[in-house]
Order: C-alpha cells, then structure tokens, then sequence
C-alpha cells in the first residue's frame, strides 16, 4: 500500500468543507483546506498535493475557473488531477434557467454538482488519482 | 485636437439623450472630438457587481479594449459609467491573473486589454481648459444661479491617493467660466438615491428631496448635473417627492453641458433644451432666446 | 464537527480580492453610519453590521436588508478612518446571498439586479422600460400609477425607448460570457 494520498480542497463554504473533509479523513486521505483562491493557489504552490477538490464560485464569482485555467498553464501542476465541485448552476440559474454546466474549456478531469453522495466522493477521488499515477508511470517509462 | 473614444452608455441612447446631443455639441465647440466607441456594450451599472464581479471586469473590460485599439482615452458623460470603467481599468492593470482570465474571454470577440489608456469623466476633460471654455462663451449666463450638484461616483470611491473628495471645486469653477453664478451647494456630494429609485422607493424620494430642499435654501434657479441617474431622479420624480412629503417643488435640473451649449450661443434644439418636465428659470430662458439669433 | 472558520474569516475570503482593510480592524466610531445618506432606512446601520459579523451572526447578518439598500455611493469607504471599503463589503454581501438564494423575498433588489443582468447578457445593452415591468408586480396600486404616470411622461417627452437596443457582435459577446460563466450549451 502506498503511502497516504493528500487531498486540497478549494471551496468557500465552510460547512461544506468540514462535510467532504470528515468523509474523506474517514477513509484515510489526508487533506488541506483552503477558503478563497489566494490562499487556495498558495497552497498549490507550497506544497504537493494527489489530488485538489475545487470548488466555482468563490469570492468574485467563478474563480474556480480561473484556478483550473492557471493550473493548465503551469509546467510543474498541469498533471495534478482536478475534482470540480460546484452547486454554479443553482447560484447562477436566475441567468440560466435549466442550461448544463460546460467548463470544455478548462481541462478538467471531471465534474459533480453538489450535493455530493459520500460514495460517489469517493469513487470519484479514488478513479482519479489512481488514473493520474497510471498517466506519470506512462510518462516516465516513456522517458526511460 | 483632442481626440476621446466616447462611451455614451444606455441612459443617454435615450432617456438623457438631451445630455449626448449637449455634449457632443460642446465639444464640437472646444475642438474636442468625440468618436463614438463603435459595438460598445452596457457597463453593467451596479447590478452586475451584485453578482457576478468577474463577469463586471470582463465586460467594461471589452469597452477599454475597444478604445485601446483605436489608440484613445475613453471619455463617459455618465458617472456610474465612468465610475464602473475606471475602477475595471485599475484593477486589470494591477491584477495580472485576472486581466488574463478576462483577455481569455474578450478572445473571443478578438480583443485584448493591456491597460494603455486612460478612463475619464467628460465634466473632467472640459473642466481641465477653462480658458478655452471661457473664451467660447459668447452667450454668458449672467445672473444664473446654480447649484453644482456633483453626486457620488464621479468622485467616490476616490481614483487616486489623495484625491480632494471632500471638497472639489471644478464644476463651480466651470460654471463660472460660463457666466454662472454657482451657489454654495452644501449638499453637493451627496448620493441621489440612484438605483434605489426602484428598489426602495421611500429612502430614495427622501433623499431626493433633502437635495432639492438643499439647493431652494441655497438660492438656486436650477441644479446642473453630470450623469443621468441624477437627472433623472432629482427632476422627474419631484411629482412624488411633492406627493409624499407635502412639498411644492418645481426646480429645473439640466445637464452642465446644456448650460455650456447655451453660454456658447448653440440653439436650444441641439442641446436637447425642451425634452425637460421642469421649465427652465428666467435667466435661462433669457439665454436660450438669444442663442436663436447669435 | 463544528467550523474552525469565523464568519468575519468567511467574509474576508468573500473580499480576498477587494482592496481596502479587513472588517476585522474596524474600531466602531460610526463614521459609516453617520455619513450614510440611507442610515435612516436601514434595519442594520454599517457599523452595527460590521459589529455582527465581528460577532459572528452569519444567520442575522445573511437576514438583513441594509446591505441591499445601500446606493454605493462610497461615503463610507472614503471617510473609514481605519481604511475600510465598506462599500466593497456592501457588494460582496449582495453577491454572496444572490448565490446562496438568501434574501427576504420581498426585497427588489435581488430581483432587479437578476432582471438588469439578465438583459445585458441577452442585448448587450440595457433597456429601461423592461426594466421597469419586472420589478411592476411588486408594487401597490398608488405606486403602479404613479409608476405609469411617469413613464408615459417620459414617452411624451421622447425619452424612454421604443424598441430594446443590442449590440452588433452579440454571438460573440455571449460567447465571451460563457468564458466567464460556464453554463448553457457551448
């Protein structure tokens, strides 16, 4: 068994976090919480992370986009798994009425409305950065 | 010759379409042109910052890329236009994450921001040369007494450190320039109400009338502005400021740049003088006749 | 498990990107509430709702109207002697119960905010007389007619438009929007 994965979470809601935080402690990840994007990104940059959980609308409006975008662009955390996370389409769905979420122009890995189902969570977490060591095994034998 | 992209902004499309006609009639007269941004898009006024800020930046932002591209300063008439641009502007210069998300938006309307020119309010850029103001004003208010009423966002929040935000004296001193007398207005810098005309109708009335009072007791024959929402608050819904409070006000609210065009002699038609609910004064209605035969 | 974040910390987090200083270091001298021309109507004046969200109240705060009567019209954030942008919270608060759909629903506010975006991104521009219709439903009978009074005088002074104005690249614009906002198909 590899070593104990450590999980970001970017979200602004406090009692969300606390909620996916306990379920996700509970099976062994080890995670951090950031509550608005600066210190979100500062975060990112300081430490290593398997995987981060981001939430959209934060501070300005949906500056998780922002995140996901910067992220791309970055050499050293392009390949860093994304699990979006966002209840946008309630917040925005004055503006909206019944239209999907569409983030195609971000590379995320994937996507889930809150609110999120524990297992769902967890399956999700799991799938994604197992894949994600699949792809840097790859890319290293590949080196070799 | 100055050269400005000019940002009309939706409230002057129409409502205050006496307050562009006045404008670009006066500038005409100053050797200022105004070259209508072409495509421009609404500011977003206060609404879009009550929910989405992003979404705000990106699209004053699409505007300072349009006057960027033809190589101007952007001028706005109207104060929360002005107010919305400027702070946009600023806050792209100083925020490199976000001036990118926003170029990442505006490419798809194949422009780009980079922070090359400056935003201005309109009374600033005639105010900045009174000698040329002063040498165009061959009709002179003489006898005019007017209330320089400057509102909130032309000044507030403040555009720069130390930026005289208590006391400003350009609008007095602009008026002067046309033969006006400007009176001590004591409540100049205070809010008209703005949106909550709609949104809370009884402060808003109440402010409304607090500003008319003010400008009565200080000897005004008519308040002069310089944007739309106060125009239009202070003058159109002085029926039910007298409904509600018992009072019996009729005071003419104009647009400085009305006044500007009547001390230059410009007809009365051009500068939109006519479209009013509230009849101008006496020494007003003294100087538009004489602007029919200059 | 009970939060370890403050809601004065949740705010902060809501501003991390408004200038100004945090809420946190207001000493309650009342400059805000003494220079606020719409003091008078609010249920909570500025500086007391400074003292609640110090306090932590983020249900009583999240319930009060005083925020969406505020004009911005930026009295307070000049005059803040401890360099406050209480304006900037003002809005901040908007935004955050716009997005948590959690407002008294009488208030207009909200609803002529949602109508006046929801028209710019549709045109490009804004358009007064549809304005005017959305937020007509919330308005007693002496209010509509004075509400139809003034309109019609703006019509016979040509002054309100006929037809809704919209920009020319507006397939463009609204792409440019779902960059910002990623819903709706692409």
């Amino acid at each position: 068994m590899s070593a104990q994965k450590q999980l970001l979470i970017i979200d602004d809601d406090p009692d969300f976090v606390d909620g996916i935080k306990s379920i996700l402690v509970k099976a062994n990840y080890k995670v951090d919480a950031a509550y608005n994007p600066k210190d979100g990104w500062a975060a990112l940059e300081n430490k290593k992370y398997d995987l981060l959980l981001l939430d959209v609308m934060m501070g300005r409006g949906a500056e998780g986009i922002m995140i996901a975008r910067k992220l791309g662009k970055d050499a050293r955390l392009r390949n860093l798994p994304v699990l979006i996370i966002t209840s946008i389409r309630e917040q925005m769905a004055f503006l909206f009425p019944g239209e999907a979420v569409h983030p195609h122009f971000v590379t995320v890995d994937e996507l889930v409305e809150k609110p999120v189902e524990p297992k769902m969570l967890l399956d999700k977490v799991a799938t994604l950065i197992k894949t994600a060591e699949a792809k840097a095994g790859h890319l290293a034998e590949a080196k070799k | 010759m100055k050269k400005f992209a000019y940002y009309p902004g939706c409230s002057l499309e129409k409502m205050a379409q006496s307050y562009h006609l006045s404008a670009v009639e006066t500038a005409r007269m100053l050797g200022v042109e105004l070259k209508e941004l072409d495509d421009w898009n609404c500011c977003g006024a206060t609404a879009y910052f009550h929910v989405d800020e992003l979404l705000a930046h990106t699209l004053c932002a699409r505007n300072l890329a349009m006057a960027e591209a033809e190589g101007m300063d952007l001028v706005a008439p109207c104060s929360g236009c002005y107010k919305n641009m400027h702070a946009c502007n600023a806050h792209l210069k100083k925020d490199r994450d976000l001036a990118e998300h926003v170029n990442f938006a505006l490419e798809e309307d194949n422009l780009h921001f980079a922070g090359k020119i400056k935003v201005r309010h309109l009374i600033e850029v005639f105010a900045e040369d009174l000698a040329a103001v002063k040498a165009k004003a061959t009709n002179p208010l003489t006898g005019l007494k007017v209330a320089p009423y400057y509102g909130c966002q032309i000044l507030r929040p403040r555009k720069f450190e130390h930026e005289n935000v208590e006391e400003p004296q350009y609008f007095e001193d602009l008026l002067g320039a046309l033969g006006a007398t400007p009176v001590d207005f004591r409540l100049k810098l205070r809010c008209c109400g703005a949106a909550l005309i709609i949104t809370n109708r009884e402060a808003a009335l109440s402010m409304v009338r607090n500003l008319l009072q003010n400008a009565v007791d200080s000897g005004a024959d008519v308040i002069a502005t310089a944007c739309p929402l106060c125009q239009v608050n202070l003058e159109c819904y002085q029926d039910q400021v007298n409904a509600q409070f018992g009072t019996n006000f009729s005071v003419p609210v104009f647009y400085f740049t009305q006044l500007m065009g009547l001390a230059m002699g410009i007809p009365t038609k051009q500068l939109g003088v006519g479209t009013e609910f509230v009849a101008p004064p006496p020494a007003m209605l003294a100087a538009c006749r004489k602007t029919a035969v200059v | 498990m009970a939060t370890t974040v403050t809601f004065s910390r949740e705010i902060a987090n809501l501003l991390h990107a408004a200038g100004g200083e945090p809420v946190s270091s207001c000493m309650q001298c009342g400059t805000c509430s003494g220079t606020c021309p719409v003091s008078d109507f609010m249920d909570v004046r500025p500086q007391r709702l400074i003292r609640m969200i110090d306090a932590g109240l983020k249900d009583q705060v999240m319930a009060t109207r005083s925020f969406w009567y505020c004009a911005s019209c930026y009295q307070c954030t000049v005059r803040c002697p401890r360099g406050i942008d209480i304006a900037e919270l003002m809005y901040g608060l908007k935004r955050y119960t716009i997005w948590k759909k959690q407002y008294p629903e009488d208030l207009i506010g909200p609803a002529f905010s949602e109508t006046f975006v929801k028209n710019i991104v549709r045109t490009g521009r804004s358009y007064e007389p549809v304005l005017a219709t959305s937020y007509f439903f919330t308005l007693g009978l002496k209010e509509m007619l004075q509400e139809a009074q003034g309109a019609t005088m703006l019509m016979l002074k040509g002054r309100l438009p006929v037809l809704p104005a919209r920009i020319k690249r507006l397939e463009n614009f609204k792409r440019m929007i779902k960059r910002i906002i990623p819903i709706g198909d692409e």
